[in-house]
């Protein structure tokens, strides 16, 4: 992990945060690197009607998560677009709420 | 032949004989077009995730088929006029399942390389970018 690089103990306000790479930007925090979720635990299958997993890439007023918060990788979230897409046609998962 | 999953919602306040006698319907279209049902799923009452035609629940039933396009065009057609179907959603599944039958062949392929050579070699650095110090 990046904080072993400096060789300072890191306390714990400078743990990770869960952003972008293992850089350290301007000392105070540092960014952990995501990793695509569908790689890591092998789901091949990203289906339209796993209401469940889909949901977790939606933001609270329905929209897709970007890569860039999720972490998905190109290939898998163009996948998982298109299945959040079919599911919000059969009214699985909401085009917006309010 | 092509194999589709037919997703379709019908009115909450249907009957069940109702819905029985439209599933009972669309297997005939099928068997008449020499398709053959594969299974037919009763999701049951479902809230809708958007009101659709006033309506926040649904009574969702999955239905895959291996029929031809003309088979499809006319449940479609027959849902349309319907009026026990809110919405429907069909999907064409066999591409996807060769698909996922082929990834699932490579990871079992792989899966029998590993455990012989990839495994030794990465328990030195459980992270990368971390150098290893060996005394």
């Amino acid at each position: 992990m990046a904080e072993t690089k400096g060789g300072k103990p890191v306390s714990a306000s400078q743990q990770p945060t869960g952003t972008d790479k293992a850089v350290v930007t301007r000392r105070q925090y540092f960014r952990r690197k995501k990793v695509c979720r569908f790689c890591v635990d092998r789901i091949d299958d990203i289906n339209y009607k796993d209401v469940k997993l889909l949901s977790a890439f939606l933001t609270e007023r329905g929209k897709i998560v970007p890569r860039r918060l999720s972490g998905v990788c190109a290939p898998h979230q163009r996948r998982l677009s298109n299945a959040i897409k079919q599911a919000r046609n059969i009214a699985l998962l909401p085009f917006t709420t309010r | 032949m092509r194999i589709y999953e037919q997703l379709f919602i019908v009115r909450p306040d249907a009957a069940s004989e109702e819905i029985d006698a439209l599933l009972e319907q669309l297997g005939g279209v099928i068997a008449g077009a020499g398709g053959k049902l594969d299974k037919i799923e009763k999701w049951g009452l479902r809230k809708l995730a958007y009101p659709v035609e006033k309506r926040q629940e649904g009574y969702y039933v999955l239905l895959q088929y291996a029929a031809g396009a003309e088979v499809v065009k006319e449940i479609e057609r027959r849902f349309r006029v319907s009026d026990l179907v809110l919405k429907y959603l069909t999907v064409r599944i066999d591409e996807r399942l060769k698909w996922l039958e082929k990834r699932k062949k490579q990871r079992e392929k792989r899966a029998q390389r590993k455990p012989a050579a990839a495994r030794p070699a990465a328990e030195g650095s459980p992270m990368p970018g971390e150098p290893v110090v060996k005394e």
